[in-house]
């Protein structure tokens, strides 16, 4: 890939509110037609920073390029080649489907006769043909998240940013809206899209992880959870056992036996059984089920993938842990030392 | 696709969408429209300075035949109206007023007839009833007149119209354009102001709040509008209706009340599109400062309704007010409007006559409209 097909360069980005550091040195790039996904808890960032991408908030430091368009100089040229929809949805809920386009390719500055033929257009790649004449505010949500998707593309931009817009929406809605998205890509629009759906992230080709205004991770999924959530994984399951009480109390003292061994990384609660992470070459397979039937009860293993939920976690805790070590002045390097600020 | 084109569109983007919303949810249509109507009317019918049948009681202790005529002089006019209080004497003469039956008594004292026959200046009293002093004083003006010329004509009765009496001076008073004194004529234009200047503002603040708290507005930061844009689109249709709603006044002031209309027809479009577009920018203002609906209607009732009532002249004479109230009046428009209006209509002046009115009221819409643009957020948290 050459620069060129860098739709997205950020260099050093930051965003401060007052002493609090929304964003701290972000960088990153994003290549033409991929769906980057941007992942991070409440408060982390993402929104501070796809606000700034999109032209809305100007950096207090540091550099980001979209679309060929400096966010800080140039932010209406930025709103010009790219969609933005946001969490909260945004149509007027007063009007139709197709009174909503025609306002927003309006806005856009598109001539009359383009807006209709992206209309139909539109309506007809995202199906909503049937829509058009209802009343926004009386549709589902998963069907408003289209209609604001197609409001966001009316004037074909080169970028769409979505700031988690299955928010609130029904799996099965998430999931064609996920294909639509998809298609998207596929057709050449590079997507950046943010959400709390780890099942969702797994659709991205890329992923960002923001914890505490840093961007601590940033790899395709599989390359994630391998560097994240390292060894393998077994799932423990006490089998065949009605009595729940007995079944959790031999569970605890799996989780005991198991815990002891060397080379276990971590035995956390999953559903009603348990997850248990190890390296290969410490421990066995066959110690672990041993470990399991010590209890008095019928123990099930199986081998577990690891998902982004728990590189999610993985990443989470290391991130602050950085975090608070950076804050009390350990270690780290001299460039990090004007971010010394304490967070709220 | 050349700029000014692409601006252009963006702008009736928003008007069109604008006029939209008024058609889908009628109520705003109500308030630009309706309101102004009833207002009209009730304050038409209701808020009147011309005091007809006041109620006055007589205490006459005099009793004769001079003193009845003489009361009956007073009352003939029907400017005042007799009202029998019972039990009303001189030691309970307040008694009228505690009960709220008259605003006002006249004494006729012992003594009265015996000092017409014998020539001797004849003195009455009135005693009235404080508590609304408008009333009083209207009621003692009122009074005052009717009082003299009751007197000079039971003077005549007893001396005969052959001997005329001559009073040292007379003022004879002519009342131009509004003879009458009719306080329709004086409130239409006054009120014209008031409810343009209360459902403009209101208007304009709701709209831009509506959009900033539903989030709506945060999705157009996020496009290439620019924000002389925006204001520019919500304006238009609230322009439009504003000027509707001032014909719809005009025309009802001049339908019920028989307000005339004197002066120049471009004149006064002149003056209240102006004042109109003063008024959408103070709504302007307002939702900024307001940011949600709730907010925005009271401080666009509050700041566009009390100057426009209280210092405006509307209902309180600007120079009978103190100092301060006086220079802040200045900052009024409603004050300017009113000012031209009541001259377009009663006077028949034209635009030398409103000049002055016409740079003020453009000032007050020039400062309130680059400060509502410029501090119109960019982005919304």
């Amino acid at each position: 890939m050459s620069e060129r097909d860098h739709v997205i360069e950020v260099s050093h980005l930051e965003r401060t509110f007052g002493a609090f550091r929304a964003v701290d040195d972000v960088s990153f790039h994003v290549e033409r037609g991929e769906i980057f996904g941007y992942l991070g808890a409440n408060g982390a960032g993402k929104s501070t920073t796809i606000r700034m991408l999109s032209g809305l908030l100007a950096p207090s430091g540091g550099k980001a390029i979209v679309a060929g368009f400096d966010v800080g100089k140039e932010p209406d040229e930025v709103k010009a080649s790219i969609g933005y929809m946001s969490q909260k949805f945004s149509l007027y809920t007063d009007l139709t489907v197709s009174q909503n386009f025609d306002f927003f390719g309006g806005i856009y500055g598109l001539p009359r006769k383009e807006v209709k033929r992206r209309i139909a257009e539109l309506s007809e790649s995202l199906d909503l043909k049937p829509l058009l004449g209802e009343i926004t505010g009386s549709l589902g949500g998963g069907l408003r998240q289209r209609v604001a998707l197609a409001s966001a593309l009316l004037h074909q931009p080169e970028i769409v940013f979505l700031d988690e817009p299955t928010a609130g929406v029904d799996p099965v809605s998430r999931r064609s809206f996920w294909a639509l998205i998809r298609g998207l890509a596929s057709a050449g629009t590079t997507v950046f899209v943010t959400t709390h759906y780890m099942d969702e992230a797994e659709y991205c080709a890329r992923i960002g992880m923001m914890v505490a205004g840093r961007l601590v991770a940033l790899d395709t999924p599989a390359a994630l959870k391998k560097t994240w959530v390292p060894g393998r994984m077994l799932a423990v399951a006490a089998e065949g056992e009605p009595d729940k009480t007995k079944a959790a109390a031999a569970l605890r003292q799996t989780e005991a036996q198991m815990k002891a061994l060397p080379g276990v990384i971590s035995v956390e609660a999953f559903g009603a059984g348990l997850h248990v992470r190890f390296h290969d070459g410490e421990v066995s397979e066959a110690q672990l089920r041993q470990a399991a039937e010590t209890s008095e009860i019928a123990v099930d293993l199986r081998p577990v993938e690891a998902t982004l939920e728990h590189v999610f976690l993985a990443a989470a805790d290391a991130g602050s842990e950085a975090r608070i070590r950076k804050d009390q002045g350990f270690g780290e390097s001299a460039t990090s030392n004007s971010s010394n600020e304490a967070t709220p | 696709m050349s700029a000014p084109a692409a601006s252009l569109r963006r702008i009736l983007a928003i008007a069109h969408k604008e006029v939209l919303h008024v058609v889908r949810d009628p109520r705003s249509l109500y308030l630009a429209l309706g309101m102004p109507v009833v207002l009209l009317i009730l304050f038409g019918f209701g808020v009147s300075f011309d005091m007809d049948h006041l109620p006055l009681a007589v205490l006459d202790e005099d009793g004769s035949d001079a003193s009845r005529s003489f009361a009956a002089h007073v009352f003939a006019s029907g400017e005042l109206e007799r009202v029998e209080v019972e039990g009303l004497d001189a030691a309970h003469s307040t008694l009228a007023f505690e009960r709220r039956e008259a605003i006002g008594v006249l004494i006729i004292p012992r003594g009265f007839a015996d000092d017409l026959s014998r020539g001797r200046a004849l003195s009455v009293q009135l005693l009235l009833d404080g508590v609304d002093p408008n009333t009083a004083v209207q009621a003692l003006g009122k009074a005052e007149t009717l009082v003299r010329s009751a007197g000079l004509s039971v003077l005549r009765e007893r001396t005969g119209a052959s001997n005329p009496i001559v009073l040292p001076i007379e003022t004879r008073v002519r009342t131009w354009f509004n003879p009458q004194a009719r306080s329709a004529l004086f409130i239409v234009p006054g009120l014209a102001a008031y409810i343009l200047a209360l459902v403009s503002v209101l208007l304009t603040s709701l709209t831009l709040a509506r959009e900033m708290e539903q989030g709506s507005m945060q999705q157009l930061f996020a496009t290439p509008v620019a924000r002389p844009e925006i204001v520019m689109g919500k304006l238009l249709p609230y322009l439009g209706l504003g000027a509707v709603a001032v014909l719809l006044v005009l025309t009802a002031g001049a339908w019920i009340f028989d307000v005339p209309f004197r002066g120049d027809w471009v004149a006064l479009s002149v003056a209240s599109l102006i004042f109109l577009i003063g008024m959408l920018g103070q709504g302007l203002l307002v939702s900024i400062v307001a940011r949600t609906q709730m907010v925005a209607t009271q401080l666009a009732t509050m700041t566009s309704m009390l100057p426009s009532l209280l210092l405006s002249g509307f209902l309180f004479p600007i120079e009978n007010m103190p100092l301060p109230l006086r220079v802040l009046s200045n900052i009024v428009p409603a004050r300017y409007y009113i000012h031209a209006l009541r001259g377009i209509l009663l006077r028949g002046n034209g635009f030398p006559e409103i000049g002055g009115d016409l740079s003020a009221l453009t000032i007050f819409a020039v400062v309130v409209l680059a400060l509502g643009t410029a501090r119109f957020p960019r982005t919304l948290a």
